[in-house]
């Protein structure tokens, strides 16, 4: 039986490419399972999850929540409005509350970068990382990796372009690391304001045009510009990021090759993708959602199994 | 009491006895005599292998607690733990709750405490509640005792504010001290700019936010020194000094600052500096694990910034060790890094950490922590020497000693466990003395 090098999953940096190949050939598997008449299987009927969200969303909430289900774990949901937290009490006195209800793993988002890493040194808990912060988002990235050789094969030599706000994004950084691991080359592109000035560091090309970049990639994914992160001025508006940033079904149709396009959502329709262009044959994103699930059903399995 | 320090290594650049290995004889609180095998005559004997004297070390740069956050330190922990990192002499900064900025606040910091070896100074103010915003009565609270100004943990962010301060204390002879920092440009920063903070998702420092600041800083001293045509010659004459404004900067962290101040004092310019001695222990990679003990402001630079420091502290640009010990309660370290406060308590760790990382001599430091400080303080100078006061350091630098805990109320170091060079023995100030700690 396949076995990570990790207790937690923390980030896509904690991880080396075995663990990676490890996660995504048994997230094919349960892709299998999602698509059967009978959905669920038993393998974690005697693990309590608690998806512990300190920051709002539905999509991850949702798929972490199906895949646990799925495979028939006890599951409870905590988010932060109108618990404790707005009460002042800290991060780990939250969790310890809630592992004292006998509860086996926690999933866990978090506005601060490295909370994750924080709550792994101090639970006997597993603990799944469901973005921290600006730091990483370790399942969409696998699940994007997973989508991307679900339609592209093996992705060592693939050229993959990440188009948007880099900066605030935890799912590049998680992206970067996971393509990288795998062989890919990886491409970042936006304003220079929102491309971290250090990232050439890390062997990432870095591209100021949008239409180059469709151009010379295999894959773009596009990132959702970010304005409720942005207590500084990165940009002067979304007009404008739109009309120099923003892709439409027009650019992809002039390019010589058809390119794969994807966005971890939610899209800001008419900003950084048009809707002509998110609804295109280009698109894979709801496969990356379907795929999400398949993805998470895998981390929270192999992790159990530790 | 008397005391005989026997047999001990004088480590005092302005003693005539510096590098010499001789009993020091202590009386009625002053050095009485300094000899070879000189009679004990009932006084107590104190000995060791390898034990040094310098005059007691002086830290200026160290934050307040008390009055308004004693759980984390108050003003008698502070003086133990300083008696076991070795000084004798602390200046607290203003930034307490209140603020040091009117009389009442500084001379509650400043009580005396007879009997306990540690002399505390203050630094008051720039500003009201150190904002930034309004002037504090500095000529008041400098005849109340206030040795220097600043607004201490918080950088001066308006120019015209740190011209005008540089300017009124002129005549003071009064030093300014200002950490540089511009906080547009690290704005929610949590550690230094790098690819570790890339990494790390966290929002950088840039050097640049130091060095900006400090250029600004360095322009507006050299307006404030400026002397128009020659009628205006010794107008400052009756205040019976040298009349030049005094910027102290505090906590250089990058290659480029250190360059920026070798510049400015080879032009002249009345500025000094210091830099903390744990700067040197750490560059920013060590953060890869979120440690929030590591998380400080200045924050940990690079391999080359660090270096920098090095050169610096040899060739002299940089004057001063501080420990800027920053005591801080567990809930406000034991969070996620982003809401965990900057700081570390580094009293007791300061002397092992230069020992150990700047690469200097042990009479080096010394002189950094001891002469330098008083001097560019405007305190007395201390001697060892015959007929003076006993203001002493006993320490021995080639004996290793582990950090196992800390005398602080606060627990916020990286180096608690850690095996150190350079045990310190005891202090002794005139009537006060404390060993073995």
């Amino acid at each position: 039986m396949a076995q990570l090098s990790v207790r937690h999953l923390l980030g896509i940096k904690n991880l080396n490419e075995t663990d990676i190949h490890t996660i995504l050939d048994t997230a094919a598997q349960f892709k299998e399972v999602i698509n059967r008449p009978i959905k669920k299987v038993p393998s974690l009927r005697d693990i309590t999850i608690a998806n512990v969200f300190f920051e709002n969303s539905t999509r991850t909430r949702l798929s972490f929540e199906l895949a646990e289900k799925r495979l028939s774990a006890d599951v409870v949901n905590f988010s932060a409005s109108g618990s404790s937290v707005t009460k002042g009490e800290t991060l780990l006195d939250t969790v310890n509350n809630i592992l004292a209800m006998k509860v086996d793993m926690i999933v866990m988002r978090h506005s601060s970068p490295g909370a994750a890493h924080y709550l792994s040194t101090r639970i006997p808990a597993n603990v799944v990382n469901a973005g921290d912060g600006t730091h990483e988002h370790p399942t969409q990235a696998l699940l994007d990796a997973f989508s991307m050789r679900e339609k592209l094969g093996d992705l060592r030599g693939k050229k993959i372009a990440i188009i948007g706000d880099i900066l605030h994004s935890r799912v590049a950084l998680s992206n970067i690391f996971c393509l990288q691991k795998l062989g890919a080359e990886v491409m970042v592109c936006g304003p220079t304001t929102l491309i971290p000035k250090y990232l050439p560091e890390l062997g990432v090309k870095v591209g100021h045009d949008v239409k180059a970049a469709l151009r010379w990639c295999d894959v773009a994914n596009v990132l959702r510009i970010q304005l409720e992160r942005q207590q500084i001025k990165y940009f002067p508006s979304l007009r404008e990021y739109s009309l120099y940033f923003g892709i439409d079904k027009a650019m992809l149709d002039e390019l010589d090759r058809e390119i794969v396009l994807m966005h971890p959502g939610p899209i800001n329709r008419g900003v950084e993708l048009s809707s002509d262009a998110a609804d295109s044959a280009h698109s894979i994103i709801l496969n990356q959602v379907e795929n999400g699930v398949a993805v998470r059903m895998a981390v929270l399995f192999l992790l159990a199994q530790q | 009491m008397n005391t005989l320090l026997r047999a001990v290594k004088i480590v005092d650049k302005h003693s005539p006895w510096n590098g010499q290995v001789r009993d020091v004889l202590l009386q009625g609180g002053r050095i009485v005599r300094i000899g070879e095998a000189l009679d004990a005559d009932g006084a107590e004997i104190r000995e060791g292998k390898g034990w040094c004297v310098s005059p007691g070390w002086m830290d200026m740069r160290i934050a307040s607690r008390d009055p308004g956050y004693e759980h984390e330190e108050d003003l008698d922990s502070v003086r133990r733990v300083a008696a076991r990192g070795g000084f004798t002499e602390i200046m607290l900064l203003p930034n307490s709750k209140p603020v040091v900025d009117a009389k009442d606040t500084l001379n509650y910091v400043r009580q005396p405490r007879p009997g306990q070896p540690v002399r505390v100074h203050v630094a008051a103010a720039v500003t009201r509640k150190a904002e930034g915003v309004d002037f504090t009565e500095m000529i008041d609270l400098h005849h109340a005792g206030a040795v220097a100004f600043t607004d201490g943990e918080v950088p001066i962010q308006n120019a015209d504010i740190l011209l005008k301060a540089l300017l009124y204390l002129r005549p003071l002879d009064s030093l300014l001290i200002n950490r540089p920092e511009d906080r547009q440009l690290t704005l929610f920063g949590q550690m230094n700019e790098g690819i570790t903070s890339t990494l790390l998702g966290l929002k950088g420092m840039p050097a640049l936010g130091e060095e900006m600041m400090l250029s600004r800083d360095l322009k507006l001293l050299a307006y404030a020194t400026e002397k128009v045509g020659p009628v205006n010659q010794g107008n400052d004459e009756n205040s019976g000094r040298n009349a030049l404004p005094q910027l102290h900067v505090s906590l250089v962290s990058t290659a480029r600052a250190v360059s920026l101040i070798r510049e400015a004092k080879a032009q002249g310019l009345p500025v000094s500096c210091d830099v903390a001695a744990h700067q040197l222990a750490y560059d920013d990679s060590a953060l890869m694990n979120f440690d929030t003990n590591l998380k400080v402001n200045p924050p940990f630079r690079s391999p080359a910034d660090i270096a920098a420091l090095r050169e610096g502290l040899a060739d002299g640009t940089i004057d001063i060790f501080v420990s800027d010990h920053s005591p801080h309660a567990e809930e406000n370290k034991n969070v996620e890094f982003d809401q965990a406060d900057f700081g570390i308590t580094a009293l007791e760790t300061a002397f092992s950490l230069a020992l150990m990382h700047s690469g200097l001599t042990i009479e080096d430091i010394v002189e950094k922590i001891t002469a330098n400080p008083r001097r560019i303080l405007r305190l007395p100078h201390v001697i060892i020497s015959e007929n003076q006061p006993a203001n002493l350091t006993i320490f021995s630098p080639d004996e290793e000693w582990t950090f196992d805990k800390s005398l602080s109320k606060s627990r916020n170091s990286p180096f608690l466990g850690s095996k150190l060079p350079g045990r310190v023995i005891g202090v002794v100030n005139e009537d006060a003395q404390l060993w073995g700690t």
